[in-house]
């Protein structure tokens, strides 16, 4: 525990970042926002995102680039290390030590436990990457900033039945993880809604390295569409089985393939393969190029849609202290009542369910690259 | 579409049995279960990877590779086996002592290639495909099967017909006869080895070929297969072990295509049984192995 709590010291004066600004309504006020990350541990890769989100939001209010009204606006990001325990004496730390709002903690899974400790104390809640079902409803000041599957995949749906007019589907995916799972749920239900015939369903476990017995019986079918229900090894090599197979058809994807190492390992197999995202690296609205060139600069790659999730939190949370938010019930109040604001991710506001309003980036695999799906 | 799924299964069964003739070769010929040959047959892969990344021809990656892979056999007899043979450790010592030797393996190739699944560099590899009728397979498939059945067909030979065949032979059916009428025990055990390992390392590359994917977990993913194929064909028969492999290939793609994919794994193991209890002893019987 002692080590652990060194730790956490050392993180805070490592990544908490103090910020006072020049003149503004809201000079000498303060507020401290406690940032929940999987900096470390399983889910360290998104939690790492989340943390460098927060540092360059930090230089961005010092350049202004940021507006907080001349509030001192502090980010505190502490470790949870991807164990559940860590992230429950998180949220006790924040409930008590004067934060006026919780962001995170990184996975759905995690927000179960914190989130309802965090509603007990009325701690405000801003989740960034939590995409399950049942995040919002927990409490009345949870709010989230992350589109879930379930917004992303009808928008998807539409824009290819108008493209190529659908008319048949087949969906392939693993049914022994969590996250492909819902993504098969999320995708049949979508389907059904929009009266698109599936025509066959199969499966395969984690590891496996051979779709061709799968891919035949389907390819029999003739689906316009195949959706592939994977995360990025098996639906690499799913993609590239198939068109080897002669698979005429159209490919969809889920959140798992929505990652430039798709592309990488996919090569020229990956191209048309359609994804549905939160985030499209070109956007070029609320500073995303003026973000995406100053992440790049700073971390050595350009951010994830987990980063740009976590910046167009801070962005929202300045938003809230220029509207004179400084307290939880204040910050409830104004992401309840926010007008559409530009972010990175683009006009974000909240719904009556405090789940975010945004728009999806349906992105397409062309040369080696995301573009955008037209 | 049963001619296309059925030739799914050959492609699958061919290195199946790639994998199995060196596992049920050296159960044979030492009545032990080597299960460190998955660990072989990863590093073998993950060996003509980066040859290929350094620009060496694909052909000559291979063939390097194999010899690798055999000598990695041969070390690993002297390391974890012949030190309990001379002890006569029985059979369950030397089956921990592979178990260790795969996990030292495992851990080596994670320090040299990290955990990350590789792919051959690009172009490296052929995407034709050939279409007979409504069949298409990859021409790149069809040189791995090509590659497996030469393999297979030479080990048949060697065991066969020439005086290597007949030590090993010799020493799989008594050991002690054997080195009375003056056969090198220890060196035709080494050999045995070698081939084994280089057999399984070949299936290794073409595994990893064949789908583009070199893995640290792609021995665990074949291991227990290749332990059920050997059962299946009779443990120590590398005839059984072929038939046994090419089996499995078809009841699995056969699975998927006609019942459920999600019970693929299900009804392979099932079958196995099934065939089992009709024959205790595996499809070829124990031992076949001196006769082959």
């Amino acid at each position: 525990m002692r080590v652990k709590s060194v730790f956490c010291a050392v993180l805070l004066l490592a990544f908490g970042s103090s910020v006072a600004l020049g003149a503004g309504p809201m000079t000498g006020k303060s507020v401290k926002v406690g940032v929940i990350a999987d900096v470390t541990g399983s889910a360290g890769a998104y939690g790492n995102s989340q943390k460098n989100a927060y540092e360059l939001a930090g230089d961005d209010l010092k350049a202004g680039l940021i507006d907080a009204a001349g509030a001192s606006l502090t980010f505190d990001v502490q470790d949870s290390a991807s164990d559940p325990n860590q992230v429950v004496n998180l949220v006790q730390k924040f409930t008590t030590d004067g934060s006026a709002l919780m962001i995170g903690p990184t996975l759905s899974s995690e927000a179960k436990k914190a989130d309802p400790i965090a509603v007990g104390k009325n701690l405000t809640i801003l989740a960034t990457s939590n995409t399950a079902q049942g995040i919002t409803t927990m409490g009345s000041c949870v709010f989230r900033d992350s589109l879930s599957e379930e917004q992303v995949v009808p928008q998807m749906l539409v824009k290819m039945e108008k493209a190529w007019k659908v008319k048949t589907a087949a969906i392939i995916y693993g049914d022994d993880d969590q996250f492909t799972k819902t993504d098969f749920d999320i995708f049949s239900a979508s389907l059904k809604a929009d009266n698109i015939d599936v025509v066959d369903i199969k499966t395969f476990h984690k590891g496996d390295v051979d779709f061709k017995a799968q891919l035949t019986a389907i390819g029999e079918k003739k689906p316009d569409l195949l959706v592939i229900g994977a995360l990025i090894e098996e639906g690499v090599k799913i993609a590239t089985q198939a068109k080897q197979l002669g698979f005429k058809g159209h490919f969809a994807g889920g959140n798992g393939l929505n990652s430039p190492k798709f592309i990488d390992l996919a090569g020229p197999a990956g191209d048309g393969v359609i994804v549905g995202a939160a985030y499209y690296l070109g956007d070029t609205r609320g500073g995303n190029k003026t973000f995406v060139e100053r992440y790049t600069k700073k971390f050595g790659k350009a951010p994830d849609q987990f980063a740009a999730q976590a910046y167009a939190a801070a962005q929202v949370v300045a938003a809230a202290i220029k509207g004179g938010a400084t307290n939880s019930g204040q910050f409830c109040s104004f992401f309840g009542n926010m007008k559409p604001l530009m972010t990175v991710l683009g006009p974000v506001s909240f719904m009556s369910s405090r789940d975010v309003r945004a728009d999806s980036a349906i992105l397409e695999v062309s040369k080696g690259a995301f573009v955008p799906f037209k | 579409m049963l001619v296309q799924q059925l030739a799914n299964g050959v492609f699958l069964g061919a290195v199946y049995a790639l994998f199995a003739i060196g596992y049920t070769l050296i159960f044979g010929v030492l009545d032990i279960l080597n299960l460190a040959h998955a660990a072989i047959f990863m590093l073998a892969a993950f060996v003509a990877l980066s040859l290929a990344g350094l620009g060496v021809p694909l052909v000559l990656a291979f063939a390097l590779a194999l010899v690798v892979a055999g000598l990695l056999g041969v070390l690993l007899d002297r390391v974890a086996f012949a030190p309990l043979r001379r002890r006569n450790a029985g059979t369950l010592v030397p089956l921990i002592s592979s178990i260790g030797a795969a996990i030292i393996m495992q851990g080596v190739a994670r320090g040299i290639w990290g955990p990350d699944e590789q792919r051959f560099p690009a172009n490296a590899l052929s995407t034709a495909e050939i279409h007979i009728g409504s069949l298409t397979v990859g021409a790149l498939d069809v040189v791995i099967l090509a590659i497996a059945l030469v393999l297979m067909g030479v080990l048949s030979y060697v065991l066969r017909s020439t005086a290597l065949g007949r030590s090993i032979r010799a020493v799989a059916a008594d050991r002690v006869a054997a080195a009375l009428l003056g056969v090198d025990i220890e060196r035709t055990i080494a050999l045995t080895f070698f081939i084994a390992s280089a057999l399984g390392g070949a299936a290794g590359i073409l595994i990893g070929l064949q789908y583009n994917s070199v893995s640290l977990d792609m021995g665990a993913r074949i291991e227990l297969k290749g332990l059920a194929i050997i059962i299946l064909g009779g443990m120590g028969s590398v005839t059984g072990a072929v038939i046994g492999a090419f089996l499995l290939g078809a009841v699995e793609t056969l699975s998927v295509a006609y019942i459920s994919s999600s019970y693929r794994d299900a009804i392979a193991f099932g079958v196995m049984f099934l065939i089992l209890v009709l024959r205790p002893t595996g499809l070829f019987g124990k031992r076949a192995l001196r006769a082959a």
